[in-house]
């Protein structure tokens, strides 16, 4: 436990030193965020709820997913694909870790620091500008900071298995780029997945997606409470489940094959 | 000017070669790269349903509106690969640049045809495609101006986003590291474009139309291909201004980036 304190600790320094390019991503997600803003009044026009989602929900909503962007990597890591290509994962290997935890201890970092640097600036100026709500009780912080976390185990541990996939192709960033996009369309990451029809939830939630982002998103704004909150913190922990399962069969059988050349 | 027209064309050439050799990287990469065009339009049009218009705009005239600018969008992307701030500001970083000044050819002419990115292929079909699918929903009166100015404001546009891609790049003359602000103008520039104007709160829209004018690039050309009336009651000058628009901001940024490459001092790496 102590070597995974201190790699999430590295990793954590390792990201503080870009303070510049996190500040120019706060910047660009903010803009952003204005721009979907705009989108969502425009779509709403004075009504007050659509599918049971009131206007400052789905506003708050947007500036979520932009502070969450960082957070979760939503627009790629490809780090341990990477040290694959550059043979660095020999020594990766060696280390007396397993490879999914050295680099969960890593992302682990990474993800904190980008929280403190984008996520809740974001959110502090997104309440400043555009107005926001909140939690209004401790039970719903508590569920959202459970979601958030196994947000973030979800969202790492299917990132995992995109970069496993260098293990067979030269080709894992072109692979990859398309996971992503899976991400964007199918995890509520453009618009909250109520809005969408039914058949397209349905279809949603037969894929990780939905725990990454939507889930999150919906604890904090109070849009699920009891039964249905514990449901969909339940439904966050058996994908989470899965993915780190596949993730251990796929790279017991990558290792198998990896040839790394000395050099 | 045929000089380096045909000067331009052997050194694309030997770029798309060079693309070409990975074939199914290739078409893996055109089809990923534009399918954010697919996923940003098919996520609006399930919701629009739910919703009906955004702001008296029905899906199809949007479809008009996000089709033209991603279509733009992409061929610009493509021609003005090399001026991308990204790898341009890299270029400066790395002293790569002082190579090029070391030639007997135009360094503008040079960096204009030292990328090629044919996998925007993906964004202008994926763009073309919305836009034709607006042209068949919508019922347009096509008149004889109408067909004359379609094509010379979608040239109007990309020379706009070219003007974007080079002012970003002579930035980075000052600043060395390419700076992620200019995401900001260029990617935000072209997200914020595809949408109608009035969408946005007063201060935005008066960015976008004193300051930077966008709207008279997408926003009033489509008020008119599209027979909307425009809510700011603005003369109707304004429906005909985006060539003006487009050729001054290339302009504009080709004369910074003449400026920035005479006081240009090199990293010395």
């Amino acid at each position: 436990m102590r070597l995974f304190f201190e790699l999430a600790w590295r990793a954590f320094q390792r990201q503080m030193a870009y303070r510049s390019a996190a500040f120019a991503g706060l910047m660009t997600n903010f803009f952003f965020s204005l721009l979907r803003v705009a989108v969502m009044v425009a779509l709403y026009q004075g009504r007050i709820e659509v599918a049971g989602v009131d206007l400052r929900q789905a506003t708050t909503y947007t500036g979520l997913v932009q502070a969450v962007i960082g957070f979760l990597s939503i627009f790629g890591w490809y780090d341990l694909m990477n040290n694959v290509y550059s043979g660095a994962i020999a020594a990766d290997l060696l280390k007396p870790m397993s490879l999914y935890k050295f680099w969960l201890a890593q992302d682990a970092g990474r993800a904190i620091a980008q929280l403190l640097l984008r996520g809740i600036p974001l959110m502090a100026a997104y309440a400043l500008f555009v107005g926001v709500i909140v939690p209004t009780n401790a039970i719903q912080w508590l569920a959202f900071m459970v979601s958030l976390v196994m947000a973030w185990l979800v969202s790492f541990s299917f990132r995992f298995l995109l970069n496993l996939t260098s293990f067979w192709s030269p080709n894992s960033l072109g692979i990859s780029r398309f996971g992503y996009m899976l991400v964007w369309f199918l995890s509520g990451f453009m618009f909250p997945l109520r809005f969408f029809p039914g058949w397209f939830v349905t279809f949603c939630q037969l894929t990780p997606f939905p725990s990454m982002v939507n889930t999150v998103n919906e604890a904090f704004l109070g849009m699920v409470d009891g039964p249905a909150l514990l449901k969909s913190l339940a439904v966050q922990g058996l994908w989470l489940g899965m993915l780190i399962l596949l993730g251990q069969w796929v790279l017991q059988k990558g290792i198998r094959r990896l040839v790394v050349l000395g050099g | 000017m045929l000089r380096s027209l045909s000067l331009y064309w052997r050194l694309v050439g030997v770029q798309i070669r060079a693309q070409l050799q990975y074939r199914t990287n290739f078409w893996f990469d055109v089809i990923t790269a534009g399918m954010m065009t697919i996923i940003s339009f098919g996520s609006l049009a399930l919701i629009i349903q739910r919703f009906g218009s955004i702001a008296g705009w029905s899906l199809a005239e949007l479809a008009f509106l996000y089709g033209m600018v991603e279509a733009a969008f992409g061929v610009m992307d493509m021609l003005f690969s090399g001026f991308d701030p990204g790898t341009f500001g890299r270029q400066v970083r790395l002293g790569l640049l002082d190579q090029l000044m070391l030639r007997p050819v135009d360094v503008v002419l040079q960096i204009f045809s030292s990328d090629l990115a044919l996998r925007r292929l993906g964004r202008i079909t994926q763009g073309a495609f919305v836009f034709i699918l607006a042209i068949y929903w919508l019922d347009i009166s096509w008149t004889l101006p109408k067909v004359l100015y379609l094509p010379l404001v979608f040239f109007s546009m990309v020379c706009f986003f070219g003007g974007l891609f080079v002012i970003g790049s002579a930035v980075t003359f000052w600043t060395v590291d390419s700076i992620e602000v200019m995401n900001i103008f260029t990617y935000g520039g072209a997200e914020m474009m595809s949408y109608p104007m009035n969408i946005y709160s007063n201060w935005m829209r008066r960015v976008f139309t004193y300051i930077i004018p966008a709207i008279f690039l997408n926003y009033y050309p489509a008020l008119f291909f599209l027979d909307k009336p425009d809510p700011f009651g603005m003369p109707s000058v304004v429906y005909w201004l985006s060539p003006v628009v487009g050729f001054c901001t290339l302009w504009l940024g080709l004369s910074f980036f003449s400026f920035g490459l005479r006081n240009y001092q090199s990293t010395g790496t």
